[in-house]
């Protein structure tokens, strides 16, 4: 049965791409900076972020400002991805009124166009380590792997907030609040070791913290993850994905009535 | 078998108060909500064969368009089943999906996609699409800048490039001039030729009896009839005219019978009786009578309706045609050389009179009735006949 729905999702991909793609373009059409705007954003905040913590609070983490950025850019992606998500079926009433698709393809395509997103303002990033010149190890071989991982996490929550926002309005604006509490309650800004040791296993349940630490160390401090780091990633991620997609399915029959 | 319906029931679920948020549902939690529940759709089963073209017909509100959702799967049967083998495509709006701001081309592209039509094709068919809708010159402005008509025309032919084997179309489609609407029915007509199945949910009779093989009437989300489409059309009218009767007590009969109408039959330019005829065609009625006593000078009349519109009527006695004695049975036949009827289901009223019209002896009201369907482009009920012709000035 999910097989078979992976089959009909193959022969949607075109469908996907299209989405994602003209979603895309649109969000900088017509902005006269186009596709700069979305790397002014986070460098922007990384500017205020970076003042603030290394000099007020004196934060003391070696190549803070790539490390800031990175985590920036992860919390971005999760950020943007479910929060367009949230949208995703609400916001398209033709599209699920009028015509039939699989339905989860507007939710994957919505999670690649923050995808795309992303990886435009990893090429800033990137472009910091050279100026930096941060020589990476063998260990960032782990980067696509642990990004991958992310991506499934992000389009876990996504298909979930998606479809509960259907029939809960007021689910987009939780999941605000959420995010924001999660900014915090995760090292986007702060490294883990801030926290004392008991405090911080409790921290590093949290998948997404795990994915910025991992990010972090395999590109700037050249350590590569353990099995377990990466055994509890993957496990946490299909558990998300699982979670999210059995939700949507459940919720999934009566999208054009509700919407 | 191409689509397959099974004891379809459908009910929506309406709540009393809408709690569209998390926040309203808690703290409702304590008032239960009270549910109505309305069934649209009560046990519809039929079948459509391959290459069949099937309408759907009914009052507004009578569950066609929603019917026609649970098909293309966006809307799912309450209970009961829908099977549906082969790529269906919906024609229940046109552009879905478009966005105004991006170009004419891009936009091409997002809705063939969504229409089913694979990358490959569309970078083969754009050329066709935008020259078909007339817009090769803005291929690259912006949707939002093209007018509405415009719009519809590229939805269209972007649409139409499709190759579904199941096409559903809703009445949407048939808004717009006539223009458009004659390139609708061409473009299905091609459809319908390449073997396509074709499910149609119109209000327009005479578009379903010009195109379907077969029609399915549905009335408040009850199938009353699905079969061969004259006949389920003419069930569609009689039940209204049935209404009428019932509330207005019209009769259709009455009479004292002393000389009686037996029956009437229209007879085509073959000799054989039929309720179909083609515009400019023979046209003949029968009247077959039987008079009880003997009776002098009776006086046959005919009328043809359409709808509440009284088209024509004639009498024996207007055409100064005495018959004379009559006793006994015998028929009475009324004759046009060419039926000067365009296109339309016409209704016949059949009268017998003493010379005086003082009463009747049998009066048929609208008991009879045939359809007349066109043979060429003309418009509106009667076939005036008419010619043109020029003389230029300069």
């Amino acid at each position: 049965m999910r097989f078979h729905h992976l089959d009909d999702l193959w022969a949607g991909r075109d469908l996907i791409i299209k989405l994602a793609w003209s979603d895309f373009k649109l969000r900088y059409k017509n902005s006269v900076l186009g596709f700069f705007w979305s790397l002014l954003e986070p460098l922007l905040m990384l500017l205020v972020l970076y003042i603030v913590f290394s000099n007020l609070m004196r934060v003391q983490v070696e190549y803070y400002q790539l490390f800031l950025l990175l985590g920036i850019i992860m919390w971005n992606f999760l950020d943007r991805g479910t929060s367009m998500s949230t949208q995703g079926i609400v916001g398209k009433p033709s599209l699920v009124q009028k015509v039939y698709f699989p339905r989860d393809i507007l939710i994957i395509s919505t999670c690649l166009t923050a995808l795309m997103m992303t990886l435009l303002e990893l090429v800033v990033f990137v472009a910091f380590m050279v100026i930096f010149r941060i020589t990476p190890s063998i260990s960032i071989l782990y980067f696509p792997l642990i990004f991958s991982l992310h991506f499934l996490i992000i389009l876990g929550l996504s298909l979930g907030l998606s479809a509960l926002n259907v029939y809960f309005r007021d689910v987009q604006f939780i999941w605000r609040l959420v995010l924001q509490v999660g900014f915090f309650a995760t090292p986007v800004i702060y490294p883990i070791s801030i926290f004392p040791t008991d405090l911080q296993g409790l921290v590093m349940l949290n998948p997404v913290a795990r994915v910025l630490t991992m990010l972090r160390n395999c590109t700037l401090y050249q350590i590569s993850p353990t099995t377990g780091e990466m055994a509890y990633l993957t496990l946490s991620a299909i558990v998300v994905l699982l979670l999210g997609y059995f939700i949507f399915e459940r919720l999934e029959p009566k999208f054009a009535e509700a919407i | 078998m191409p689509v397959q319906v099974q004891k379809l029931c459908k009910t929506f679920q309406i709540p009393h108060e809408r709690r569209t948020t998390l926040f309203e549902n808690l703290t409702a939690f304590l008032r239960p909500n009270h549910y109505e529940t309305i069934t649209v759709l009560q046990d519809i089963s039929f079948s459509v064969e391959e290459g069949e073209s099937v309408g759907i017909i009914g009052d507004n509100g009578s569950g066609k368009s929603t019917l026609l959702k649970i098909i293309a799967n966006i809307l799912r049967p309450t209970t009961g089943q829908v099977k549906v083998s082969g790529r269906l495509t919906p024609f229940l709006e046109l552009g879905v999906g478009f966005q105004p701001d991006l170009s004419v081309r891009e936009n091409v592209g997002i809705y063939a996609t969504i229409m089913g039509l694979p990358a490959k094709e569309i970078g083969r068919r754009m050329g066709d699409i935008l020259d078909f809708a007339e817009l090769r010159r803005f291929e690259d402005a912006k949707l939002k800048n093209l007018s509405s008509g415009m719009q519809v025309r590229l939805a269209f032919s972007t649409a139409i490039q499709t190759d579904p084997d199941i096409l559903l179309v809703d009445e949407v489609l048939a808004v717009g001039d006539m223009d458009f609407q004659k390139k609708c029915f061409e473009v299905f007509e091609r459809y319908k030729k390449d073997n396509v199945t074709i499910i149609f949910v119109s209000h327009d009779l005479a578009a379903v009896r010009r195109f379907c093989d077969k029609t399915l009437l549905l009335s408040n989300g009850r199938q009353v009839e699905f079969g061969g489409t004259n006949g389920v059309i003419d069930k569609y009218i009689y039940k209204e005219e049935h209404q009428i009767n019932q509330i207005g007590e019209k009769k259709t009969r009455w009479g004292n019978k002393r000389i009686e109408i037996l029956g009437v039959k229209f007879i085509d330019k073959n000799g054989k009786e039929s309720d179909k005829f083609l515009s400019g065609d023979p046209f003949l009625a029968r009247i077959y009578y039987e008079a009880h006593e003997p009776i002098t000078s009776p006086i046959f009349g005919i009328v043809f309706y359409n709808q509440e519109t009284y088209c024509y009527g004639t009498t024996t006695k207007f055409k100064k045609i005495d018959m004379g004695h009559v006793i006994g049975k015998g028929h009475v036949d009324f004759f046009l050389e060419r039926l000067p009827l365009l296109e339309g289901t016409f209704q016949v009223t059949v009268a017998l009179a003493p010379s005086d019209y003082k009463f009747a002896f049998d009066f048929h009201d609208r008991l009879y009735s045939f359809q007349v369907l066109r043979v060429n482009e003309d418009l509106g009920l009667f076939d005036m006949d008419g010619k043109w012709s020029w003389e230029k000035y300069g």
